[in-house]
């Protein structure tokens, strides 16, 4: 027998023009400089980013200054400080290219961790609604009534400070989020043809969930991963801010701008502004990464 | 009514035509430059008085050119070139306010879905007078006596409070009728119609397209209305335009298209059709033998939340079927046929009642039984586009059952992937791809050939052809037919389409608030319905036939007023409230089904007693 027709709607071979969208493009640049800066950041710097200088309090060169600074260095002389030295004598430009490794790891255990829990937990809560999974949510509800920095602050410490603490802390206030997103879908998806056929196939339920309603209900966890990773940076270094988060001299923006926070008063700026600069950037570029990707999955 | 149809013709040929389209052109960017061109070289013309069909398959660009006359075009596609000539005018040269003037005074417009087109948060009334103030003065008073004069007309009863209502509020088909009444508010001369019944149910289009049809005898305007059913064409259009890539291909008269189609499309749509003309019933006979399915008593229940009370979706439905039988089971939407076929195969779980599959009671199987049998028992769902997981290939889909079933090596299960794929009519190429892309009727034979994968003898065709064109529905039905033919598999074949079931089924079962009213042959119940809702339900029913049109013939509105609530059923005959011959006895007792002279069965004590009569539907 002939085959039939196939593409009923030629029309559809031929998608429509998607405006090129410069917010993604930015976006995207911005956390592809961090993540590269995560890998070779420590190495930029022409100080080591954890050992102190002689140079205490220095501010940054002028433009003026500058050229005569890089021939010094060029012909052997000291590395001039591009962006100024704290009151311990740390080179903040070393320090700030260094901090990306601590922060995005930080910030990626974290959302990786809340991102498994979270899609695990929301398909078994949408997929199976019994009296378990109900309490699940109530739960998960009363942890997302609590600010997320009060509840990261008393986890880590409760604890004690360390790196691993600081993740798990993370993970746990941001797990709720990703429990409520897949579980919204999972309850989207649930109700679909594709499900009930692979019912009538004869799957377990366990199958159905994991290999047709999951796979089918990651976007909305995976769009929101962008935002919650730049949120985490900003909770982490807001932990270190009030000294719950990593311990000195590790290189860290929330305490780099903690440890000029005092100093700004009398006038000595530039330790504290160039990393708040950093992490508005980074968080920036997460939260519009974020918002293109769910434009596009609408599209 | 002919000789009428033929005099407005004649007066009407001198005249200019109402609406004059030449050579209109939209495009729509695509990626890499380049344009595509969903409406290309349009011309048509519509006259006074006249209703003409705008008929083409998914994609031929129907809807866009249906906007394009009124000088618009979904984003971001734009109107390239063309003249719309209406009343002498160029639409297209007019300025934006122009414009504004004509749409809605002039020309009335009304799109599928009524519940999305109209706004959520303004009462009925208030939408009808803002169209109507969009282009009239009016003081408030007479505003609303126009919304009431309006709502009268397109037949919704009780207006007084309905000019109250907020959309949703309304049914589907009161819902439409409000959109009717927002476009026709200003009296317009052309009314453009995009498949104004998609969604509505036999009884409430008929109704509608009545109406319609009346307002254009009595008013002279014209309608060009957009659609795929050819049951629609038949009964109400004067003149049929096919529209293939962009353009019409065919200009006819309706009793001309029907008779001798020109264009390869009409052709395609209408060979079904034109070879089966007044068969009824599946062309070969279905094996004797113990039942393959037997249903005795079912019963479901469905809580209704907040409420101890329950709705009563399937109430003690017996069925048989038999080997290589196709068992129609017909009625409108909400008459429980859709749970009896997802009971039959423990898609749900029947509150009551006893299911036997060849010969074996499934409801006392346990889970791990229940899976294994289900390789026997397999289900086509109705939405093609949603019913095959969209992120898995073709042969992953395919050879999903096979996993589940069979131990069969990769090498055997690819052969029998390519075997399913030719015995349902598509190229094993299409093993690699995904769903998306591919048309309505190309999915729906993957969710056939997935049924087919592990032999089944039984399968629940649930509206499979609702969503499909009219090319890819007669191409599916010639399937199910020829696999019938050649596997012996028995069909519960659940549909709305009449004409569908004509084809398909050996007997049918008649449907209505979860009881089944009549059963019997198809040839019997479709040439002489004896329970009142069946013969209202097949009034109802838009045959494609343009020689038995509806509006020639009228036929009373068999059945008043609205379905009872599922939740709180009345004692009686459920029909008792909506049907002419129903009298004391009705209200005060249930009915049973109880078996006629001529082998069905009715539920209905008058029809036993030989009380109502009986119309001859369709006559030689």
């Amino acid at each position: 027998m002939a085959t039939v027709d196939v593409d009923t709607e030629t029309a559809s071979a031929a998608r429509p023009r998607r405006r090129v969208d410069a917010l993604f493009v930015l976006g995207l640049a911005i956390v592809v400089v961090v993540a590269i800066l995560a890998v070779i950041g420590p190495w930029i710097g022409a100080y080591d980013p954890t050992l102190t200088t002689p140079d205490v309090s220095a501010p940054p060169p002028s433009l003026t200054e500058l050229p005569g600074l890089m021939s010094t260095w060029l012909a052997g002389g000291p590395a001039p400080h591009f962006l100024g030295t704290d009151t311990s004598g740390f080179d903040i430009f070393s320090r700030l290219m260094a901090a990306p490794r601590t922060d995005l790891v930080i910030a990626l255990s974290a959302n990786g961790l809340s991102l498994v829990f979270g899609l695990l937990l929301g398909l078994l809560a949408g997929y199976f609604r019994n009296f378990v999974t109900e309490l699940l949510m109530r739960v998960s509800d009363v942890l997302q009534s609590f600010p997320v920095f009060i509840s990261a602050m008393v986890l880590v410490a409760l604890a004690g400070r360390s790196t691993a603490n600081i993740v798990i802390a993370l993970a746990f206030v941001y797990t709720p989020i990703y429990i409520r997103l897949t579980r919204a879908e999972v309850l989207n998806q649930k109700n679909r043809g594709f499900i009930e056929a692979a019912r009538a196939l004869g799957n377990r339920e366990l199958t159905i969930a994991l290999r047709h309603v999951l796979p089918n209900s990651l976007a909305p966890a995976l769009i929101q991963s962008s935002v919650t990773i730049g949120f985490a940076i900003l909770l982490t270094a807001g932990l270190s801010f009030v000294g719950a988060g990593v311990r000195p001299p590790t290189p860290e923006w929330g305490l780099m701008i903690a440890s000029g926070a005092n100093e700004i008063i009398l006038g000595e700026w530039w330790s504290s502004v160039f990393p708040g600069i950093a992490i508005s950037i980074t968080v920036f570029g997460f939260a519009v990464l974020g918002d293109a990707l769910e434009r596009r999955n609408e599209a | 009514m002919k000789l009428e149809r033929a005099a407005i013709d004649a007066i009407s040929i001198g005249a200019r035509p109402l609406l004059a389209v030449e050579e209109l052109t939209v495009g729509y960017p695509v990626d890499g430059g380049g344009m595509i061109r969903p409406v290309d070289g349009l011309s048509l013309a519509v006259r006074r008085g006249e209703i003409v069909g705008l008929v083409g398959d998914a994609g031929s660009g129907k809807s866009t050119a249906a906007l394009a006359m009124l000088g618009l075009a979904r984003r971001p596609g734009r109107i390239l070139s063309g003249r719309v000539h209406f009343a002498g005018r160029d639409l297209l040269e007019m300025s934006a306010d122009e414009l504004r003037n004509i749409r809605g005074r002039e020309i009335g417009i009304i799109v599928q879905n009524p519940r999305s087109a109209l706004n959520p948060m303004l009462r009925i009334g208030r939408q009808i007078g803002l169209a109507y103030r969009a282009h009239n003065r009016a003081t408030d008073e007479e505003t609303r006596q126009r919304a009431l004069e309006m709502l009268r007309m397109v037949g919704i009863n009780d207006p007084e409070r309905r000019v109250e209502a907020y959309a949703h509020e309304l049914s589907g088909g009161m819902a439409q009728r409000a959109l009717i009444a927002i476009a026709l508010s200003s009296r317009p001369k052309l009314l453009i119609a995009d498949e104004p019944t998609s969604g509505l149910d036999v009884t409430i289009q008929a109704q509608f397209l009545d109406e319609m049809w009346q307002t254009v005898q009595a008013t002279g305007s014209a309608v060009l209305l957009v659609t795929q059913e050819l049951g629609i064409v038949a009964n109400y259009c004067d003149r049929v335009l096919v529209l293939h890539d962009g353009r019409v291909v065919e200009d006819a008269l309706v009793e001309q298209f029907f008779e001798a189609p020109q264009h390869a499309y009409s052709q395609a749509v209408l060979r079904l059709h034109r070879e089966r003309r007044l068969t009824f019933g599946a062309t070969f006979p279905p094996r004797n033998g113990t039942p393959m399915v037997e249903v005795r008593g079912l019963i479901k229940t469905f809580p209704v939340r907040n409420s101890a009370k329950v709705v009563q979706a399937v109430d003690r439905v017996t069925l048989t079927i038999r080997p290589g039988e196709t068992l129609g089971l017909v009625g409108e939407s909400g008459s429980g046929k859709t749970t009896v076929g997802r009971c039959l195969l423990r898609l749900l779980q029947p509150d009551g009642g006893a299911i036997s599959f060849e010969g074996a009671d499934i409801l006392a199987f346990g889970d791990a039984d229940m899976r294994r049998q289900r390789a026997k028992l397999q289900i086509v769902l109705q939405d093609p586009f949603d019913s095959l997981n969209p992120r898995w290939t073709i042969r992953k889909i395919l050879t999903e059952p096979l996993n589940l079933h069979t131990r069969q090596s990769r090498a055997d299960k690819a052969r029998r992937a390519a075997e399913l794929m030719q015995l349902v009519g598509l190229d094993p190429a299409l093993l690699e791809r995904r769903p998306r892309g591919l048309g309505a009727g190309a999915l729906q034979r993957v969710n056939i050939a997935r049924a087919l994968a592990c032999n089944p003898s039984f399968i629940v065709l649930d509206e499979p052809t609702s969503v499909l064109s009219p090319q890819a529905r007669a191409g599916l039905i010639e399937l199910l037919g020829r696999l019938q033919k050649e596997l012996g598999i028995s069909y519960l074949f659940i549909s709305h389409d009449l004409t569908s079931v004509q084809y398909v089924c050996h007997r049918v079962a008649v449907m209505y608030l979860g009881q089944i009213v009549e059963e019997g042959s198809v040839e019997e119940i479709f040439r002489r319905p004896r329970h009142p809702y069946s013969q209202a339900l097949l009034s109802a029913h838009l045959f494609p036939d343009p020689s038995h049109r509806r509006v020639d013939n009228p036929v009373a509105p068999a059945l008043q007023g609205e379905i009872p609530s599922p939740i709180d059923l009345p004692v009686g005959c459920y029909l008792a409230s909506r049907c002419p011959y129903a009298n004391a006895a009705c209200r005060a007792a249930p009915q049973r089904l109880e078996p006629c002279a001529d082998g069905r069965v009715v539920r209905c004590h008058r029809v036993v007693a030989g009380e109502i009569p009986v119309p001859e539907r369709i006559e030689e």
